[in-house]
């Protein structure tokens, strides 16, 4: 029979799927057919209905439709339930890829609907009043919580539903199963994509299914299975795993003989019998089931290598390591095959291990630095670490053995705690064999000698060396005759002093090297010597070679001196640069000058500098010429000048220019006349100063002498021939007058205090003569004198010729004769101011000027007055004899600048 | 007046505020919850979030309100004001000890349908955290001399999917549940802050007293 079914949608004429179903029939038999709506039926009313035909070749034609049965219908709108509104379809599960409708039906008319997927707004088509929906194609999985379809209205209705996209169930993957002990088969795989989903669907399950023996397990994990085996010794086996979810199962299917799957296990490895270059390693596999032959491999990793051996075992297994490095850790590990029906090596095992110590197999590479002081020597020792092949084990010590050459003596050695490189010998000039060995915990290395010889060797002309890409490229002459080896010695670090002495042996058909550090430096001048090693192991220098890796230009510019300038020439003239802060080699000087004009100098080039300024510039190709001459310069005129070096890489920097003025073609004439002009004016003053006195008394004296006077003879002959020249010896004084020269106005004193104030006040050069008075009982005169030492003209004894003398007063002369005497005693007081009185003038009255003689307090001072004061003064101490102190002046007898002050004025 | 001055000293140690070696009193205990339940706040916040992404749009959208409909078993915190200032204290406090008990309940049965790992370390840490904040209202309540309102025989809330539901409305009770918690805890730090003043001892009893007794 064959089945015609037709479905409407919405209403009986909307026809939206026409289907046919054929099959044979049995009486009252009951069929089912199955359509899934793309539109969830909850949505809208669907009808059905269905009609029959024969469908047998035996039954001739015609063969007609039964008639259609009634429509029937399908309404799921009632699912709404006591909700306003619903989104349909509920919790659907779908696969990811899948196209899909939803609705949403409210009871309400429907009125802006809007419906959004995972928070994105979708298309909505309003297929009633009451009902709306879209579609959606090809829906992704999103999370596993589901994919959230939310609809809302207005009036405000909303509603949702959740739509579980799941991932596509995939066939599991490297699907494969092996035994370890024959017991149990471990079945693993690769489970794709997880496809649970919460609260929907779980994660996808897996069973394993084994056709001969028609067992089923269901797995527990998602990723491998156990599989006892049977006791009967099931050889083969036919698995299929099967993978499965809501949606779909997928499956896998494997076939293996048990024996082709055999994994042996694990293998225990243990070591024996550990020495400097051997190991035993052994190891066993546990049962695997019927001695099966076992193909083990076996690696040895160590000093960054790896190396592989194989071996045949049954159960245990014995491998010999050889040829190990002593003092050296490594690893060794197995693991182990089916040697018939190779599956699948076992897990590696391994353990490590460490072989013993050994004899270091090289003597240090030694070198020495000897520095000759006073006659002795220091040398200092330097010897590289062994390399680890050649310690064979931890070097503890190095011992050292100095040997006399000249004078046996007994060998002792010194022993130098390792990491210790070097270390410093004193020694005198004889010559001396000095042996290093290595020391570790099991034994001593080999020796290595070097000689110091007596001979302070010879010294080599420098050379420069040439410079490759790959560094300094250094050859030299071969030496005929002993030599064992060449050294080439060179400092790393001759920029900060410390040097770090580096050397590198070579042999003795070895004529050629290329010296190559880290350390090296652009702009370090770095010292090669080259030294030949003869059979006694002594080291002669050969040949000296100096060079920069990278020429650097000079950082620096010589200081120039500049001398012999004349109007039309200078010279200028520098030092050499320390070799060690040259940056380069220096090929010369170049010498700027900015002349007057435009014109350069013959000899010297027009130049741009660095700062784009043009001057004259003068080469000096010799590097040792450290002077230099501008010459053909013009009288007057200002020159700048500016000396630089020059190297291969460049000159130095640009420094300032030096002003330098030419002199004038005449001065130096001017110069030597008028300097000596004024050389011999300046003596002759000296002369002149020096001999001041003797040229007044001889030229103009103060006081004419009138022995020499013309006039004398002319008025002796004339009015009286008895007329004489008074001689101021025969003057008795009776009052000495002291001119105060230096004051403009003379001040006559009337010997009252306000006048006395005064005085103090001008300060006039004065001196207080006292008579003297044997019975004189007050406090003792004071004497006081002005201090002519600095008062010249009072100091002199010219000034004595001021003093008025009337030719009357034949007493007089006594005055002038005891005033000769005083000024006498006043000049030897000048050089004496104590104790050295002349004899017959012991009568002195002395007052010191810096000891007050007023014994009263302080109290007293309103009715005392502060005579003291006057003394006090700083005044040049003389002493004065009693007897020549005069009584008082009348005040018509004073004179001008004379003041004898009575007792009364005065208390001293 | 000597007299007098001698009889306040000697009851001084009397005075509840002086009185410093004595029972503190709830007002402690108080202090430790209002604090605790802020702290809640402040986790739930980040909590919330993570789980709200993990629900995915429209629920971790903050403008999302969907209808109460499964969440009705959900304990409410909102209340008008005035029931709510006029609330007893004993009513204050075990209206808020069977809300944190209900929803603890639920939060529990929240994790363990919780997908991932990070999220159930989570809720379990917020769970442990909200128990701390049960205990502590305990202690109020017993501090006060209240007793803890008795369970009723097997009526435990849980929090299990109701095969009726759909999953959406699931969805929709979780996010009823976290917002409804979040609510509590904010109304928590009120009723706690309240309380807090409440039981402050008042400080002008020695002034007073002073009055009464010299002047």
């Amino acid at each position: 029979m064959v089945f015609q079914i037709e479905i409407s949608r919405i209403n009986t004429s909307n026809v939206i799927w026409v289907d046919y179903y054929s099959t044979t029939v049995k009486w009252n038999q009951v069929l089912h057919w199955s359509w899934e709506s793309e539109l969830p039926l909850e949505c809208a009313t669907h009808f059905v209905r269905i009609r029959s035909r024969v469908d047998d070749a035996r039954v001739p034609e015609p063969r007609f439709w039964s008639n259609w049965s009634s429509w029937k219908e399908v309404n799921e709108q009632n699912s709404l339930g006591h909700k306003a509104s619903s989104v349909f379809p509920v919790d659907k599960l779908v696969e990811e890829g899948s196209n899909v409708t939803i609705c949403y039906i409210s009871r309400s008319h429907q009125n802006n609907v809007s419906c959004y997927l995972d928070g994105v707004r979708m298309h909505v088509e309003q297929l009633d009043p009451n009902v709306s929906a879209f579609h959606v194609n090809n829906v992704a999985f999103v999370r596993e919580t589901g994919t959230n379809i939310f609809c809302e209205m207005d009036p405000k209705d909303d509603a949702g539903t959740v739509l579980f996209v799941s991932k596509v169930l995939e066939e599991p993957k490297d699907f494969s199963c092996e035994t370890q002990d024959f017991k149990t088969l471990h079945c693993t795989w690769d489970p794709g994509s997880d496809t649970s989903l919460v609260r929907k669907q779980p994660y996808q399950s897996y069973t394993l299914f084994e056709s001969f023996s028609g067992e089923k397990r269901l797995c527990e994990h998602k990723n491998w299975c156990d599989w006892q085996i049977a006791q009967d010794s099931q050889e083969m086996y036919n698995f299929t795993l099967v993978a499965e979810n809501y949606l779909r199962k997928r499956s896998v299917n494997i076939l293996f003989n048990l024996t082709h799957r055999v994994r042996p296990m694990t293998p225990k490895v243990f070591f024996k019998n550990i020495s400097a270059t051997n190991a035993t390693m052994t190891w066993r596999v546990h049962s695997t089931g019927n001695h099966r032959t076992l193909l083990c491999q076996i690696e040895l990793h160590g000093e960054g290598k790896v190396i592989q051996h194989n071996a045949s075992i049954k159960v245990n297994g014995e491998y010999l390591l050889s040829e190990l490095e002593p003092d050296t850790q490594y690893m060794a590990r197995v693991h182990c095959g089916d040697a018939n029906h190779f599956w699948k090596w076992s897990e590696w095992s391994g353990e490590n291990f460490t072989t013993l110590e050994a004899a270091p197999s090289e003597a240090p590479d030694v070198w020495r630095d000897v520095k000759s002081e006073l006659g002795n020597r220091t040398v200092t020792l330097f010897w590289k670490p062994l390399s680890k092949s050649h310690a064979n084990g931890k070097i503890r010590f190095y011992n050292v053995i100095v040997e006399n050459l000249d004078k046996p003596s007994e060998l002792e050695p010194v022993p130098i705690p390792a990491p210790a490189n070097h270390t410093k010998l004193a020694l005198d000039q004889c010559s001396y064999r000095i042996h290093v060995t290595a020391n570790n915990s099991v034994g001593t290395s080999p020796a290595s000698v070097i000689v110091i010889s007596g001979d302070p060797g010879n010294q080599v002309e420098e050379e420069r060396v040439n410079v490759t890409a790959d560094g300094f490229s250094l050859s030299w002459k071969p030496q005929s005759g002993d030599v064992t080896g060449y050294v080439v010695e060179w400092c790393d670090r001759p920029q900060d002093g410390s040097c770090d002495l580096q050397w590198e042996n070579l042999g003795p058909n070895t004529t050629s090297t290329v010296i190559s550090s880290d350390a090296f430096r652009p702009g370090v001048r770095y010292n090669f010597r080259i030294y030949g090693i003869s059979t006694k192991r002594i080291a002669y220098l050969l040949e000296q070679k100096t060079g920069y890796s990278q020429e650097l230009a000079p950082l620096v510019n010589p200081q120039v001196v500049m001398s012999n300038l004349t109007s039309h020439s200078f010279t200028l003239s520098w030092k050499d640069y320390p070799t060690e802060t040259q940056r380069s080699f220096i090929r010369g000087y170049h010498v700027y000058l900015k002349p007057k004009e435009g014109q350069c100098h013959p000899g010297f080039e027009k130049a741009a500098l660095s700062d784009n300024s043009v001057c004259c510039k003068y080469k000096i190709d010799k590097p040792e010429q450290k002077t230099f001459v501008v010459e053909n310069l013009q009288p007057e005129s200002i020159y700048e000048f500016f000396v630089t070096p020059f190297t291969s890489v460049g000159e130095g920097p640009l420094d300032a220019f030096t002003k330098v003025t030419t002199p004038d073609e005449h001065s130096h004439l001017l110069i030597r006349i008028i300097l000596p002009t004024v050389f011999c004016v300046v003596l002759i003053m000296i002369v002149c100063y020096l001999n001041s006195q003797w040229m007044k008394e001889k030229c103009y004296p103060d006081i004419p002498d009138p022995y020499k006077s013309s006039v004398l003879s002319l008025i002796k002959s004339k009015e009286n021939p008895h007329l004489t020249i008074m001689s101021v010896k025969d003057c008795i004084p009776d009052a000495i007058e002291v001119i105060n020269k230096p004051e403009g106005s003379k001040i006559q004193f009337s010997g009252t205090r306000n006048s006395l104030t005064e005085t103090e006040i001008t300060k006039p050069a004065y001196l207080y003569l006292l008579p003297a008075e044997k019975n004189y009982s007050g406090p003792g005169p004071c004497i006081c004198f002005e201090n002519f030492t600095y008062n010249q003209a009072a100091s002199n004894s010219g000034s004595c010729g001021h003093v008025p003398v009337p030719p009357t007063a034949p007493s007089q002369r006594g005055l002038l004769t005891s005033l000769e005497n005083l000024l006498k005693a006043l000049e030897k007081n000048y050089m004496n101011s104590q104790g050295e009185i002349p004899a017959g003038e012991t009568t002195l009255n002395y007052v010191s000027q810096l000891a007050s003689p007023m014994s009263g307090d302080k109290d007293s001072l309103p009715t005392d007055p502060p005579v003291p004061a006057l003394c006090s003064e700083y005044k040049m101490q003389m002493a004065i004899p009693l007897g020549l102190a005069s009584p008082p002046l009348s005040e018509n007898s004073s004179v001008s600048s004379v003041t004898l002050l009575d007792q009364g004025d005065h208390h001293h | 007046m000597l007299a007098c001055l001698c009889t306040v000293l000697w009851h001084l140690p009397a005075v509840p505020a002086l009185n410093r070696t004595g029972d503190p009193g709830p007002g402690p205990s108080i202090q430790k919850t209002y604090d605790l339940t802020r702290y809640l706040e402040h986790q739930l916040r980040s909590l919330a979030g993570t789980y709200l992404n993990y629900l995915g749009p429209p629920f971790n959208e903050p403008d999302f309100n969907p209808p109460r409909l499964g969440a009705e078993t959900l304990p409410r915190a909102t209340v008008n004001l005035d029931v709510w200032q006029n609330l007893s204290d004993k009513l204050r406090l075990t209206q808020n000890y069977e809300a944190y008990s209900h929803l603890l309940c639920y939060l529990r049965g929240l994790n363990r349908q919780a997908a991932t790992a990070e999220l159930r370390r989570s809720l379990a840490h917020f769970c442990t955290s909200l128990q701390g904040l049960l205990g502590s209202i305990a202690g109020v309540m017993a501090a006060l001399g209240y007793p803890l309102p008795q369970p009723l025989p097997g009526t435990e809330p849980t929090w299990s999917p109701d095969p009726a539901h759909s999953d959406f409305l699931q969805k929709m009770d979780d996010f009823w549940l976290l917002k409804e918690l979040q609510t509590w805890l904010w109304r928590s730090a009120k009723d706690f802050n309240r309380l807090k003043k409440k039981m402050q001892p008042p400080a002008a009893a020695v002034t007073l007293r002073l009055e009464a007794h010299g002047f």
